[in-house]
Order: C-alpha cells, then sequence, then structure tokens
C-alpha cells in the first residue's frame, strides 16, 4: 500500500503539546495549545486538551490522545463516585447557590498518579492537575510518565516545555495577581508554539478560584509575536475555536 | 522439522457467483493441492449445500473450510429446528460474518462467497474476507488465489438479466478463461445454477494440468 | 486500568492463532481494508456525513460500490475507515424482512445493538455521546488492533453532534470532520469553504465536494458519493447521492454464448422438493 503522511491505522493521535499551569494568589491557571498532530498531520487543530475532573479541579494532558482522555474519564468517574461516597460533605454553596462539587485536589493528583503508575509499561501520558480546595488553597501538581507526582508553584510538560523552562524560571513571581499570572502563561505558550512545530493553533485559559471556574481562548491572532512570524491572517469561521 | 498435518494443506482455487434472473449461479475449480504447487486432489469439493436455495463456497485453508462447514451446517439445523423454516441468505450471511469475526485476532484463513434465493426468489450473493467484512453485490463476486483475471472476464462477460442457460454459459467461460492462466487452478469446474425450481448441477470439462 | 491477568476478550476467540503462528503465519490473506474518503459537518440545523464506495483488497479494488456510512440508531449514523471487517463490527447495520406473521429486524453490530437494547430499556431517543464513549472504551481495550477510524454524527437532545475517534480510542469534537487515506484532500475542501450556519443543500454540496477531493486525489477512495443527513426532521441516507464516474469499458451489446459452448461431463438435476440430501456428488 501507499504510503501516505497521515498514516491513520498505525499512528497513534498524540497531543504534540505545551501544557502549563500555575497558582497565583487565590487561584490557579491551566493552559494549553490546541494541536493534535498524526505523524506530520494537524488531526485537530482547535482541540482542547484542558480536561475537567470536578468543579474545583482540571487536568492538563499531554502523550498520546487516547491514553490521556482515556485516562482523565477514569479519573472523573472514581473522583465523582468518591464525591457521592462522602455523602454531601464535598459539596459547597458557591455565590449563585449552585450545588458544587468539591474535591480535595491532592486526592485527584493521587489517584491520577496511581493509574499512571501502575499502567507505566502501557501509557503515554504526561498530566498536570491542578484546582484549588479550602484545605490547601491553590495547588499544581505534575505527573510526567513514569507516574511520579511533583507538587510545584508552577508545573510544564509536553513537547514544547523545553523551549520555554529557562523562561519560566527566569520571570516566573511567586504571589502573582490573577491577571499578571494569565498574561504570564499565555506569553509562555506563544513562545512554545513560536519554536515547537507539535504546538500551535488557539491557547485555552482555564482559572479556577474558590468563586468556581471560567474558561477563556486567546486566538492566533493575538498571540506575542516573538521572532517575526508571519501575522497571522484572520479566517472566516470561529466554529473551530 | 516440518510438520505435516492438515494445516499444510492449502487449497487454491477459483470460483464465483453470479446474479441472473430469478437465478443465481456459483462455481468453482476441482483442485486441492498441498504446499500450492502439489497436486493432490482434483474432485475437491468447494461449494457446500446449506438448503437448496442457498449455497456457501470457500476458498483457503482446508481444515478451516470443513471446520467452518460443519459449523454452518450446525447452526442451520440448530435454526431449523428452532424456527420451522430455512435461513434467508442475509441472515446466513449475518451468522458467517460474526462466526469468522469472533475469531478476529486469531482468523480461519478462507474467503467464503454466499449465493441464494431469498423468500422472494430474488437473488443475494456476497464476497466475505477472511474476518468477515461482507460487500454484498448486485453482480458478480469473485474469491480465490486468481480473483484479479477473474475480475477481469466476469467485468466484460457479465451481463444483467441472463436467463439460466446464458449465466450458466457465461459463469462456465469466465471460470474457464480466468483461470486458464493459473497454474494452482484448474481440473475442470462445478457449476451449479440455483432456481426456484431446483439446482442444476453441472461437471464442466476444463485441462487436467 | 485492565488489570492485564484478567483482560477481558471481549467475546473474541483466539484459540487459532497459537497454531497460525506455529506455521509461520499466513500472508496470501489479506483483510479487506477501505483505503477511504469519509466527512462530515455540521450545519445550521444538523449533520451531513459522507463517503466514497470504493473498498480495496491491496491494490486491487474489492468492491466499487460498498457502503461505508453504517447504522448506529434512527438518530445516528457512523462513517468508517479503516478494516472493513472492523468497522462493519463495532458500528451496525440492520435489515428488516416482512414474514407472514412478523416483522423480522436483523441488527447487527456492536454499537447498534447497544444503544438498541438502551433505548428499548429507557424509551428515550439514543444520544450521539452515548454511542462515542462505547466505541472510545472499547477501541481502547483493543489499543489500535481494532482497526477503526470513525466519523460519528447525529441528532439527539443536545442538537447536531460530530466526532471523530481513531482506532487508538481518542477522539475529537469537531464542526467538521475527515478520516481516511483521503483525509487531507477533503480536509483542504473544509478549511478553504467551510461557513458557520451553513443551509442543507450548502453543507450536502460541500460534503459532496470534500469526498469527490479524495476520490479524484487519492488512490485508495474511487466511485461514487454517499451522503447522509441528520436533522431534526429525521434522517435521510442519500445513496449514490452523486456518481461521479461511469464506468466506460463496457461492451454495449455484451458478450453471448450460444448454449452448448462448454463442454459438458455430467449433469444433475435436483428439485426445489427433495431438499434433504445433498446433490449428488458428480465426479
Amino acid at each position: 500500500m501507499e504510503e501516505t503522511p497521515v498514516d491513520f491505522l498505525s499512528i497513534p493521535v498524540s497531543t504534540g503539546t505545551t501544557i502549563l499551569a500555575c497558582a497565583y494568589r487565590t487561584g490557579v491557571v491551566l493552559a494549553a495549545d490546541s494541536r493534535t498532530s498524526t505523524g506530520a498531520y494537524v488531526a485537530n487543530r482547535a482541540s482542547d486538551k484542558i480536561t475537567q475532573i470536578c468543579d474545583n479541579v482540571w487536568m492538563c494532558r499531554s502523550g498520546s490522545a487516547a491514553d490521556t482522555q482515556n485516562v482523565a474519564a477514569y479519573v472523573k468517574r472514581m473522583v465523582e463516585e468518591h464525591a457521592m461516597e462522602r455523602n454531601g460533605t464535598g459539596f459547597r454553596e458557591n455565590e449563585s447557590n449552585d450545588r458544587a462539587m468539591m474535591v480535595d485536589v491532592r486526592v485527584v493528583a493521587k489517584l491520577t498518579q496511581k493509574i499512571a503508575y501502575e499502567n507505566k509499561e502501557k501509557l503515554q501520558a504526561g498530566m498536570i492537575i491542578a484546582g484549588w480546595d479550602r484545605v490547601r488553597g491553590p495547588q499544581v501538581y505534575g505527573i510526567p510518565l513514569g507516574g511520579s507526582m511533583l507538587e510545584a508553584p508552577f508545573s510544564v510538560s509536553g513537547s514544547g516545555s523545553a523551549y520555554i523552562y529557562g523562561y519560566l524560571d527566569n520571570t516566573y513571581k511567586e504571589n502573582m495577581e490573577r491577571e499578571e499570572c494569565e498574561k504570564w502563561m499565555t506569553e509562555a505558550i506563544s513562545l512554545a508554539i513560536a519554536r515547537d512545530a507539535s504546538s500551535g493553533g488557539v491557547i485555552r485559559l482555564v482559572t479556577i478560584h474558590e468563586n468556581g471556574c471560567e474558561k477563556q481562548c486567546v486566538l492566533p491572532k493575538d498571540h506575542k509575536v516573538c521572532d517575526g512570524e508571519l501575522e497571522q491572517v484572520a479566517t472566516t469561521t470561529t466554529a473551530m475555536v | 522439522m516440518r510438520l505435516l498435518n492438515a494445516l499444510t494443506l492449502i487449497i487454491l482455487l477459483t470460483y464465483k457467483a453470479m446474479c441472473g434472473h430469478e437465478c443465481v449461479a456459483i462455481a468453482s475449480d476441482n483442485r486441492l493441492g498441498i504446499n500450492q504447487q502439489q497436486t493432490t486432489a482434483i474432485d475437491f469439493q468447494k461449494i457446500f449445500q446449506i438448503h437448496p436455495r442457498l449455497f456457501l463456497a470457500m476458498s483457503g485453508l482446508a481444515s478451516d473450510m470443513h471446520t467452518l462447514k460443519a459449523t454452518f451446517e450446525f447452526k442451520h439445523k440448530l435454526y431449523e429446528l428452532r424456527e420451522n423454516r430455512v435461513m434467508e441468505p442475509k441472515t446466513f450471511a449475518s451468522v458467517v460474518s460474526t462466526t469468522l469475526y469472533e475469531k478476529r485476532f486469531g482468523p480461519y484463513y478462507v474467503e467464503p462467497v454466499i449465493a441464494g434465493l431469498d423468500k422472494a426468489s430474488k437473488p443475494y450473493i456476497t464476497g466475505m474476507d477472511l474476518i468477515g467484512a461482507a460487500a454484498p453485490t448486485e453482480n458478480f463476486v469473485v474469491a480465490g488465489n486468481n480473483s484479479e483475471s477473474l475480475f477481469g472476464v466476469c467485468e466484460s462477460m457479465y451481463k444483467e438479466n441472463l436467463e439460466p442457460e446464458e449465466l450458466f454459459e457465461v459463469i462456465s467461460q469466465c471460470l474457464l478463461s480466468g483461470s486458464g492462466r493459473d497454474c494452482l487452478s484448474g481440473w475442470g469446474g462445478t457449476v451449479y445454477v440455483i432456481t426456484k425450481d431446483g439446482v442444476e448441477v453441472k461437471s464442466v470439462k476444463g485441462r487436467m494440468d | 486500568m485492565q488489570d492485564p491477568d484478567a483482560f477481558d476478550l471481549g467475546g473474541f476467540e483466539f484459540s487459532a492463532s497459537s497454531h497460525n503462528a506455529k506455521e509461520g503465519g499466513f500472508t496470501s490473506k489479506l483483510a479487506t481494508k477501505t483505503g477511504t474518503t469519509i466527512s462530515g459537518v455540521i450545519y445550521a440545523d444538523g449533520v451531513v456525513l459522507g463517503a466514497d464506495t470504493r473498498s480495496t483488497n491491496g491494490e486491487t479494488v474489492a468492491d466499487k460500490n460498498c457502503e461505508k456510512i453504517h447504522y448506529i440508531a434512527p438518530n445516528i449514523y457512523c462513517c468508517g475507515a479503516g478494516t472493513a471487517a472492523d468497522t462493519e463490527a463495532v458500528t451496525g447495520t440492520y435489515y428488516v424482512y416482512f414474514s407472514i406473521f412478523q416483522l423480522i429486524l436483523i441488527l447487527k453490530g456492536m454499537v447498534s445493538s447497544a444503544l438498541f437494547l438502551h433505548r428499548k430499556s429507557t424509551l428515550r431517543e439514543s444520544r450521539v455521546v452515548s454511542a462515542q464513549s462505547i466505541l472510545k472504551s472499547h477501541l481502547f481495550k483493543y489499543q489500535g488492533h481494532v482497526g477503526a477510524a470513525l466519523v460519528l454524527g447525529g441528532f439527539d437532545i443536545h442538537g447536531p453532534q460530530l466526532f471523530t475517534v481513531y482506532p487508538h480510542g481518542s477522539s475529537d469534537c469537531l464542526p467538521y470532520a475527515t478520516m481516511g487515506s483521503g483525509s487531507l484532500a477533503a480536509m483542504s475542501i473544509f478549511e478553504s469553504d467551510y461557513k458557520d450556519g451553513m443551509s442543507e443543500d450548502e453543507a450536502k454540496l460541500l460534503v459532496a465536494r470534500s469526498i469527490r477531493a479524495g476520490i479524484f486525489n487519492d488512490l485508495g477512495s474511487g466511485s461514487n458519493i454517499d451522503l447522509c443527513v441528520l436533522s431534526r426532521a429525521g434522517t435521510k441516507y442519500l445513496r449514490n447521492f452523486e456518481i461521479p464516474q461511469e464506468r466506460t469499458y463496457i461492451r454495449a451489446e455484451g458478450y453471448k454464448f450460444k448454449t452448448g459452448t462448454t463442454v459438458i461431463n455430467k449433469r444433475n438435476f435436483q428439485t426445489a422438493t427433495s431438499t434433504t440430501t445433498e446433490p449428488k456428488k458428480i465426479l
């Protein structure tokens, strides 16, 4: 059979990625690019690599799309069962009086780590768990390839992370305010997108704080121009965003 | 050491099923070879009757063919006992397909073809790959080791709405000319013409080499 | 995650694998793969799915007019690329017979059967995400060995939805999607001409155009265009919506063989009523 650049049957779909999560003074921000590739082909240019686990905890996924999507689904189910077993104590009233399902962030991270470690031979998954809870406040846990778990003020992963480690270490500030943190992270992902062939598309942001969470999306035209790249031509559609 | 068991038998054949006017024909050659080259049998049956209006033909590994023949006969007999009627060709194709797909990761080495008339005497033919991907068609199906040349002759010789007599001539000529250039097929052929009145079996003369 | 010792074989049977392997494996038989162009798009009030109709076996065209848009539920259909048997087995097909006394339904395929039973038990319309999650978990369990690459589309309580599902068990939710060996050609059409909120006719023409791009630019894709429109108003399966290339090599008058052309050694006629015995072996 002829070889095609997109051998969709044998090359697994992977999120050659840049993902980043960081704690600010009163919450956490998760950020990711939106490129999903199959070999050299962009299988999805507007994917969402930030997955909700419960109301106060989200996950950034990198590595094999199949592995991370299924691990996320599995963790989500276990966390839901865990919250239900606690018989309502996991719920809290938020401002709009909705009953939100709050789970200890560390518990979610530990569950994810357990799955990653027990299946480390089979999984190709680098994940970041981030969230806010009343006991420990904003938290970020990195769960890299072998299934370890590292709590850190910020955590980066994916193929694009190598390009921005130095930048992040150099410019990170403790106790940032929300806007400052979001701007800093958007800029970091822009830098990775500019240099990493397997990161691209829009920048997605999720901010989690005491009163809930918000999603944001930064279009390519609003990315920081880093090295005189061609300016992004506006597309006719926003459907993929 | 090479084990001499049933697995080393590979039957090589060419056969086809063609749709006609309220009739269906199915044909095969008669050769069976070991290790492809050595002719072992020249009267090898590759077409099996499930009921008078439904036939199953298989190419591939002889031992798997016989296993499957027994399996399908068994399944059809159970169905007949339970339902008090015979299987429609489509139903039978479904049974064949699921039986083959059960062994998706350790398949039977056969390529089956099903030909039959349904209750309304409408012809139905379908080919399948070794893991049960059915491809029902309206005109002709070929399978076996020389299917490429059979495709060629069938594409040009087949016509729609053939009467049984004509259909027999067409399918026989397709079989003979399609397998004439194939070392591994031959030794005459067997042709079944299935109409609503009955089945005619003809032994067709071919080159015996 | 699955305990490897308790790995669920899920209905598959491996007993022939060892003796097949002992003989060095047989390479003569190839499973039919569908070198394919399939695509789908969401429009103002529904989804349009499209597929070519060529199925291949190595370099030979195995079927010139196969159906690649598979039934899942009345409001959900699925285009399949990859190993033909796998796409058929995981999605579904159905036939309906009218016998004298009853209506007989034959339903085949994993997801269509599961959703059928679920509908009968809940008395509610099937949802696209149900199909998506069943497919995903099945394909993930087999780690890419079940080679089904799918474009899943449907219309349910949440409106029109479109997913791609990859053989390794990942999925994407998109406004327009393509799959198969012709997916690059098809995607180029969508990337240049997709608009938000298209009408049904616009969407149908766009999908047909994307499939045509696959048919003419990808060797594994060919023959005709099938479409399927799913909307609140119901489902329309447009078989052979477009036939871009009629066959040209047919001899108008055909070939005629006089009766008696073929030399017959022996013959035997069995009437339809003499059912119990096989036709006498005549050689």
